[in-house]
């Protein structure tokens, strides 16, 4: 037997010496998504080692927030560990875990789209998180024991991270080396919010008030994680929670301006309400972005003491509008009972309301405005006139490529569907009706699938027939792709596309399904487009070699990455019968 | 249309950018066709100086168009046509959704104003043997211009394009994907030559990661928005809508953030305005452009002949033209072999099932001969209705969404979660239902999914084939 056939360890563990030696900009935890390409235990074990940190109150996060209790182990690494201004990935090791269970747990609420026990987490979930956990504690173990060798490797930088996940429980006085330039400003901070600390809840005011100044926001959340760790892991979990809205909003308002502030106001705005009840997934599926936050931190440190200042003086300020901190419990928070209580109240500013009626009556003008008769005919007669001369006479039977790419785009998923009613057909009936009718079913598909073929056939040719016409273009390749152009024919109103756009949902749970499968389609989109990038570059290297010594190796990363999408690896054994 | 365009420009300056560009162009044909002496009653301030404010701040001197550009065009001088190329390629780079700067060459101009044209099937010839430089063809572009209000529907288009968002739009196409997937093709040679392979796997990792974390942010949104939705509804005014979006929220916080969408509202009613009253004034457009036609008819410019042309564009065979096109091709060549997969199947399944069924038969024939032909064909009616989606499916959607819609919360009245129920009397709003594109989303899923493990299987096979070229090592895939 070959070395080789000690599984997906070697392909884990690999990677991430190369990314310590490299000159990447992320460190430690980094290293972790190589390991997850490597093996799904691998990714556990990232996950289960954060939580079996002597974190206090251990075993309650095994099961709370989530399967891998990555709020409170993205707490150190948020620590001013992510500097480096390259580092887009927040915190990825903490990741890694949830990609894994993602992929096999996506699908179900998908299909199931009724299943809205998302929102509150049942005890039967909790209880199989808490397993899953358990599960991968043990295979950790399990793991450790046979696999030393590439814990060892793993060397300072393991010790490193190790330590860090004992930050926490030190809490304050441990974060004080990591980013020195925090420490004075943190105290400060800290004594200026003591009173709403006491409260308990300081966190809705806290937030609130900074996110109009960028930089407030960042200090302030990545201070507050630090401090409330040590309170208890679960107002940390709130807390960083909401770093990562605000960071969400960051980066959204670099790309998109305006609307990226909504997302942050927003969700700072209601996110209080939430948290307190909301399924412990959530919590943790956001952590990560808090990492990210805090990497800003170092560069932010020196206007902590502004913000901190800042935010005693709206503290102040929004108690009193409120009024309602006295009142403030566990369970609630003021925040919250603001737009929850108060929403339905709630009234746009008079000139915005002016100015959107003005506005949406001006779209419904619009939409209902019909051309004019003699317009109408004017123009058909101008446009007719200007077909003729046109090198298809009638564009009608010849459609424009715009509609070819239309009806190339509906034809799309035919297959899938017809499959779906192909599979749906049982092999066995036990009554003759059954059979028939199944015989005929079948038949009615094969009818469709020829049609579906004359129709690609005629798409074919009319597409053909177009690009004799088609005007060359000039190496400028990114010129011509249309980004989903309607193509709209010659029938179409003015009236659809004016419009009105809305996209009615019914359910927070259709909403999730809604944009995890878009997410998943987008995914999809870019591992076919990678998958034949690396077909192409990646096939041509092992063709014509034997197999040479430590070729081996880079036959299993390659047919990991072609045919397993990384996940997993082949053995190769040496068939020593031969000698 | 400054040069931070080509960058990464912000939301609202693109949007009041476009809007201008709207605006550039309807004030465009106002004064140029008062001075054909139609009647062009100007009395809104709209058409006239109004909407050009704004254009003027932003777009350098060189490419506003002068007033008199479409009466030029008319007699086709070539003064005006450099600004008409500049004027197609702003429009039609927004309706494609491209980049685009003011200072883009003109080559690449006309190069993509004549693909733009050639794609949404503006057949003319002549159009497509204009100069690349631009010096010529104002008559030509005016025609094509006008072709494009009319059979696109350049103005709605634009208009709808450009709306200005205060809701939480999310996209509803399956299309959007095209964009990032063609960037990748042009960026794809790394900075070094000798990648470690290791590296690959850590980037990959990597990915995944990505991935994940946006997955969970896109999680944490939809809770965050739900919940300003529940929590709002009932206070909006619009009765179509219901609750408040998350801008609209924050704007109770925050009113003084949001002057400028105010501005943008407005300055879009504005245009809305102006295309009603560009819709009151279309006759005389279209009669205008009747007498350009006539112009040409009697200088004989209108059809040429046609022998030349053909003989000069139809080359024996072209290969690829673009890619776009190659796109297009590849993604025919996969649905043909999908269908061609299938109807095999079928074919196979058809046949066993038939040899069963008569062997059925022939066992049971005394039993069933009478009864079953009245069974039969209730079962042909009934398998007729359940093909029935399966043909509709087929046929062309259409009312295929695209771009932009506003996520609105309706509760689960049986009437209003179709989106087309009652109210549609009323608002007649394009409401698709999330269920709907979820429905479209999961299709999509799945034979993407199919494809990446066509991929896949082809790479097991090809590797699988290498592995056995080896002496004395075997290969046990996973």
């Amino acid at each position: 037997m070959d070395a080789n056939s000690s599984g997906g360890a070697e392909g884990g563990s690999a990677p991430f010496h190369r990314r310590r030696a490299g000159p990447a900009s992320t460190s430690g935890c980094g290293a972790c998504p190589g390991r997850a390409a490597g093996s799904s235990w691998d990714a556990g074990e990232c996950g289960t080692r954060a939580v079996a940190a002597p974190i206090p109150g251990g075993p309650r996060g095994a099961g709370r927030p989530g399967r891998w209790s990555r709020s409170r182990a993205r707490g150190p690494a948020g620590r001013g560990r992510w500097s480096g201004p390259g580092a887009a990935a927040p915190a990825p090791s903490l990741f890694v875990p949830p990609r894994d269970d993602e992929e096999e747990e996506r699908p179900q609420p998908q299909s199931g789209s009724s299943a809205e026990q998302e929102d509150r987490p049942s005890p039967k979930e909790l209880e199989e998180l808490e397993l899953l956990n358990r599960a991968l504690e043990k295979a950790l173990k399990v793991r450790k024991s046979v696999l030393k060798t590439p814990l060892e490797t793993r060397g300072a930088t393991g010790q490193k991270w190790a330590g860090e996940a004992h930050a926490p429980k030190k809490a304050e006085e441990q974060q004080v080396p990591v980013s020195v330039e925090d420490v004075p400003e943190c105290r400060k901070v800290r004594a200026g919010s003591k009173k709403p600390m006491l409260l308990k809840k300081p966190s809705p005011y806290q937030l609130r008030a900074p996110y109009r100044t960028d930089p407030d926001v960042k200090k302030l959340q990545r201070k507050v994680p630090a401090r409330c760790v040590s309170q208890g892991p679960r107002t940390a979990g709130k807390i960083s929670s909401k770093g990562v809205t605000s960071k969400e909003g960051k980066s959204h308002r670099t790309a998109t301006g305006a609307s990226a502030r909504e997302v942050c106001a927003a969700a700072e705005l209601q996110e209080t309400p939430g948290l307190p009840e909301s399924a412990p997934n959530e919590q943790q599926s956001f952590s990560g972005g808090d990492s990210a936050a805090g990497k800003n931190s170092t560069v932010a440190g020196k206007q902590l003491l502004d913000a901190g200042k800042k935010s005693c003086g709206f503290l102040g300020e929004s108690s009193k509008k409120e009024d309602t901190a006295s009142a403030w419990g566990r369970s609630t928070s003021p925040g919250t009972g603001t737009l929850q209580e108060k929403g339905c109240q709630l009234k746009l500013p008079l000139s915005y309301r002016k100015a959107y009626s003005r506005n949406s009556r001006a779209w419904e003008r619009c939409r209902l405005c019909q051309t004019s008769a003699d317009a109408a005919a004017a123009r058909t007669r101008f446009v007719e006139r200007i077909q003729t001369t046109f090198e298809f006479c009638s564009p009608k039977l010849t459609p424009s490529p715009a509609e070819i790419e239309e009806e190339l785009r509906g034809l799309q998923d035919v297959p899938s569907h017809l499959r779906q009613y192909v599979e749906a057909e049982p092999a066995d009936h036990s009554t003759l009706q059954g059979e028939y009718e199944s015989l005929l079913t079948l038949e009615g598909l094969q009818t469709t699938v020829s049609q579906c073929l004359q129709k690609l056939q005629l798409l074919r040719e009319a597409l053909e027939s177009q690009l004799r016409l088609c005007p060359d273009c000039t190496g400028d390749v990114g010129s011509c792709s249309p980004a989903c152009v309607p193509a709209r024919g010659q029938t179409c109103d003015s009236a659809d596309m004016l419009a009105v756009p809305l996209l009615c949902y019914s359910s927070l749970q259709e909403l999730r399904d809604l944009f995890a499968l878009k997410l998943q389609v987008s995914m999809l989109h870019q591992e076919i487009a990678l998958q034949k990038v690396m077909m192409a570059e990646l096939l041509p290297v092992l063709e014509p070699r034997p197999l040479l010594e430590g070729s081996a190796g880079l036959f299993r990363a390659i047919h990991s990455q072609l045919c397993e999408g990384g996940r997993l690896f082949p053995v190769l054994v040496r068939d020593e019968l031969l000698d | 249309m400054t040069s931070g365009l080509c960058a990464d420009v912000s939301q609202p300056r693109l949007v009041s950018i476009c809007q201008d560009a709207i605006a550039w162009e309807r004030g465009a044909h106002g004064p140029s066709l008062q001075q054909e002496t139609i009647a062009f009653p100007l009395a809104s301030p709209t058409l006239g100086a109004r909407p050009r404010q704004p254009a003027e701040q932003i777009m350098p001197p060189r490419a506003r168009p002068a007033p008199d550009t479409l009466r030029r065009a008319r007699f086709d001088r070539p003064q005006a046509s450099l600004d008409f190329w500049k004027l197609l390629y702003v429009l039609l780079k927004q309706i494609h959704g491209g980049r685009w700067t003011e200072s883009d060459a003109i080559g690449a101009q006309v190069g993509f104003v004549k693909w733009a044209l050639w794609y949404h099937g503006y057949g003319r010839p002549q159009l497509q043997r204009l100069p690349a430089d631009g010096s010529a063809g104002s008559r030509e572009l005016l025609l094509a211009f006008s072709w494009l209000l009319h059979s696109p529907g350049l103005l709605e288009q634009l208009l709808a394009r450009n709306r200005v968002q205060t809701g939480d739009e999310t996209s509803v196409c399956t299309c959007e994907d095209d964009l990032p997937e063609s960037q990748e093709g042009t960026s794809e040679a790394g900075p070094e030559d000798r990648v470690d392979v290791r590296y690959l796997q850590w980037l990959n990792g990597r990915l995944r990661l990505q991935w994940c974390s946006l997955h969970a942010q896109h999680q944490e949104q939809c809770k965050l928005l739900h919940k300003i939705h529940l929590f709002t509804s009932g206070s909006h005014m619009d009765q179509n809508l219901g609750h408040f979006s998350v801008t609209e929220t924050d704007l109770i916080r925050q009113p003084e953030n949001y002057k400028q969408l105010l501005q943008l509202l407005e300055s879009e009613t504005t245009q809305l305005e102006a295309f009603l009253e560009w819709k009151q004034l279309e006759p005389v457009y279209w009669q205008w452009m009747e007498t350009v036609l006539d112009d040409m008819a009697e200088e004989g410019n209108m059809c040429e002949s046609q022998d030349a042309h053909v003989e000069k564009r139809r080359l024996p065979e072209v290969t690829s033209c673009c890619p776009w096109a190659d796109k297009l091709a590849g993604q025919m060549d996969r649905l043909s072999r999908d269908l061609l997969a299938l109807q095999q199947q079928l074919h196979q399944l058809i046949a066993q099932r038939k040899a069963t069924w008569w062997e059925k038969v022939a066992t049971r024939e005394e039993l069933q001969k009478d009864s079953f032909s009245a069974t039969a064909r209730k079962i042909q009616g009934s398998v007729g209705l359940k093909l029935r989606d399966l043909t509709s499916l087929c046929a062309p959607q259409k009312n295929r969404m695209h771009g932009l819609c506003r996520l609105v919360l309706r509760s689960k009245h049986p009437a209003s979660t179709t989106g087309c129920g009652q109210r549609v009397s009323r608002e007649a709003v394009a409401a698709a239902s999330a269920a709907e594109v979820i429905r479209e989303l999961q299709v999509r899923e799945a034979s993407l999914q199919r494809e990446l493990q066509q991929l896949r299987q082809q790479c097991r096979h090809r590797l699988a084939g290498i592995a056995e070229g080896w002496e004395g090592v075997i290969c046990i895939s996973p």
